[in-house]
């Protein structure tokens, strides 16, 4: 059971965070792909990364390579960085843009913090 | 009797010559003179000015550095608000937030190139700090021209560093009230 409130609440909370640095996030069920929060969704995003994760995490297990921990990056032309977080069931995606917001407000700040809320959403 | 001297320091001539070349401006001043030892016309001498007791200049006084207000919840303004403190109170030119990773979350009058060397720092003072009795949690670095103070702070999401960057070391009191600092605002993010 997960509280989308809890979760709209997180994404209220990472857009104070990262201001005007955030273009767009969504947190979605990998399962069925649907998105149950967000900010400037992107249905499209949501099916590429939701497929991406999953070939990426079986090439890293076929090659004997450890699992994917919370997190990865990707560097993405245009000043952006994307991020998606491995919430168990749910994946969340981040499109970033570098030059407004700091790295490491991101990796030290906003993805712990969001991995805590949208765990709590998913225990209430 | 005495054969008359050929020397060039033959007073007569000397003075001569100073008159010719030194112009109107200023009298020559004969050697005639200079060699009599006769002192020039006397100046009026100074008043002595009572003694004083000499006393020992007063220390400054420690600066009274107010107890941060961190007034807002969001990470990204309580992170500004502790450099702009750090800044506002500390002899400092620069100031920065960093992870033990090195990465900048708030920065001010420093590169993060300079913020970035906090990672290593931090990771070599996990060995130091497994030496019993050695906190290693404050510092000071030399970077170059510049001394960069530092303190840190560790949460349940790893350690993070505040540093201040000028031209001395920040004193141990000055530290500890960076640390304070630091942990107040951590708090909240």
């Amino acid at each position: 059971m997960i509280e989308t409130k809890a979760l709209d609440l997180a994404v209220q909370d990472l857009r104070n965070i990262l201001r005007d640095g955030l273009v767009a996030t969504d947190i979605w069920d990998r399962t069925d792909g649907l998105s149950l929060a967000g900010y400037n969704q992107q249905p499209v995003a949501v099916a590429l990364f939701t497929r991406i994760t999953s070939e990426l995490e079986s090439a890293l297990a076929d090659s004997g390579f450890p699992p994917l921990s919370r997190y990865y990056l990707m560097d993405m032309g245009g000043n952006h960085t994307a991020a998606v977080i491995m919430h168990g069931t749910l994946l969340q995606g981040m499109l970033i843009d570098n030059k407004r917001a700091n790295l490491g407000i991101l990796i030290s700040v906003a993805i712990p913090r969001m991995i805590e809320a949208v765990a709590r959403a998913k225990v209430r | 009797m005495m054969a008359r001297s050929v020397s060039w320091t033959d007073p007569k001539s000397v003075a001569l010559l100073l008159s010719r070349v030194s112009g109107s401006s200023r009298p020559a001043l004969s050697l005639a003179h200079v060699a009599s030892g006769a002192s020039e016309p006397s100046r009026p001498t100074p008043a002595i000015a009572p003694v004083r007791a000499l006393v020992a200049p007063k220390p400054p006084e420690p600066k009274v550095v107010p107890q941060i207000e961190q007034t807002s919840d969001n990470p990204s303004d309580r992170l500004d608000t502790l450099v702009a403190w750090t800044l506002d109170h500390h002899r400092c030119t620069g100031a920065f937030v960093a992870d033990d990773n090195g990465l900048t979350l708030a920065a001010h009058g420093i590169s993060e190139a300079h913020v970035s060397l906090v990672g290593p720092l931090l990771s070599a003072l996990v060995s130091v700090r497994s030496i019993p009795g050695i906190d290693a949690t404050a510092g000071a670095l030399l970077l170059g021209e510049n001394m960069m103070s530092w303190v840190e702070a560790r949460t349940e999401r790893g350690g993070f560093c505040l540093g201040a960057v000028g031209a001395e070391p920040l004193s141990t009191l000055a530290l500890e009230q960076l640390k304070e600092a630091l942990e107040i605002t951590l708090r909240g993010v």
